[in-house]
């Protein structure tokens, strides 16, 4: 799920960075510093949208550095359990497959794939339905549903299954 | 010894009327003010987030030995982390140098903030201070 919300942090910036542009090296840094990011408490940060306010400096002793609590609203993506999401299908195994949606990563083992559904194995290794008809293999796109999320500090992991009412492909590669 | 004469000096000025711009709210224009070339923000030795606005600050209108001491120092090392010049020089390469013609035209865009024993705290600008060397003759300012 996304989240428009408002974070804030703590900018150290360089002495070198001082001036007129102040602020905008601040949010420069910003963005580059946290854009992409990965926090387990809030998700991936997707965008910086707009700066909410960049407060009084500090000076940090011995090193001349000054840091700026800036608070700045965002885009935050979020997986959560019970989530139905739409993935694109990076690596496909007889363990199951990976898909990717945006930044997270979801597994669907074979335990969580249709039982018709059987894996061929070969150089472009796929799971396909016993008449053919429907078949994942790499870039498919899949709908599914989180059943588990592992949250690091830095990284969110995801577990999913095709296993229900309207799961599964929603798009074939190869059949396009 | 130099601090104790200077708080017989302080004595003095208890009852003297304050300076006009001493409110919180002038400060951050102070600062601009001071800042014209080069609007900064850096502020100083801390920066309060938001002080009730409390007016009367009760502590000395000069910059101790040690303000001085560690303003120089701080504004001599970020000068030498290549941090934009306040001031127009005149040959001058040393950052100590530099830091010390900033503070003699009060360009140095710094807040002080000084903490009382009972943890509450004043900041004054460092454009605000009277400051004087070591011989007790005021340095730059008016």
């Amino acid at each position: 799920m996304f989240f428009h919300i408002v974070l804030e942090r703590n900018m150290q910036l360089h002495p070198r960075h001082f001036g007129r542009n102040l602020r905008d090296n601040i949010v420069a840094k910003l963005m580059k510093d946290v854009e992409g990011t990965c926090s387990g408490r809030h998700g991936f940060v997707v965008a910086i949208t707009g700066i909410e306010n960049i407060g009084k400096g500090l000076i940090r002793d011995g090193t001349g550095f000054v840091s700026f609590p800036v608070k700045y609203q965002c885009v935050v993506f979020r997986p959560f359990k019970g989530e139905i999401l739409e993935a694109v299908v990076t690596m496909v195994n007889k363990m199951g497959f990976f898909a990717e949606a945006g930044p997270v990563q979801i597994f669907v083992s074979n335990h969580l794939i249709p039982d018709d559904m059987e894996f061929q194995s070969g150089d472009m290794p796929n799971y396909t339905t016993s008449d053919g008809s429907v078949k994942i293999q790499k870039d498919s796109e899949v709908r599914l549903k989180i059943i588990g999320t592992r949250v690091d500090a830095t990284e969110i992991f995801c577990i999913g299954t095709i296993k229900d009412d309207f799961l599964g492909v929603i798009n074939d590669p190869a059949a396009a | 010894m130099a601090d104790e004469d200077y708080n017989d000096l302080d004595m003095g000025y208890e009852d003297e009327p304050l300076e006009p711009e001493i409110e919180e709210g002038a400060e951050e224009d102070l600062e601009n003010n001071a800042n014209e070339d080069a609007p900064e923000e850096i502020e100083g030795e801390e920066r309060e987030e938001q002080e009730p606005v409390e007016h009367p600050r009760k502590t000395s209108k000069y910059m101790t030995k040690y303000e001085r001491a560690r303003i120089l120092g701080t504004r001599a090392l970020q000068i030498s982390m290549n941090a934009p010049v306040m001031v127009e020089l005149e040959g001058e390469t040393d950052p100590l140098e530099i830091a010390m013609k900033e503070l003699r035209e009060r360009k140095i865009p710094f807040t002080i903030r000084r903490y009382l024993p009972d943890g509450s705290y004043e900041d004054w600008g460092v454009d605000e201070l009277i400051v004087e060397d070591s011989w007790k003759r005021q340095v730059g300012g008016d």
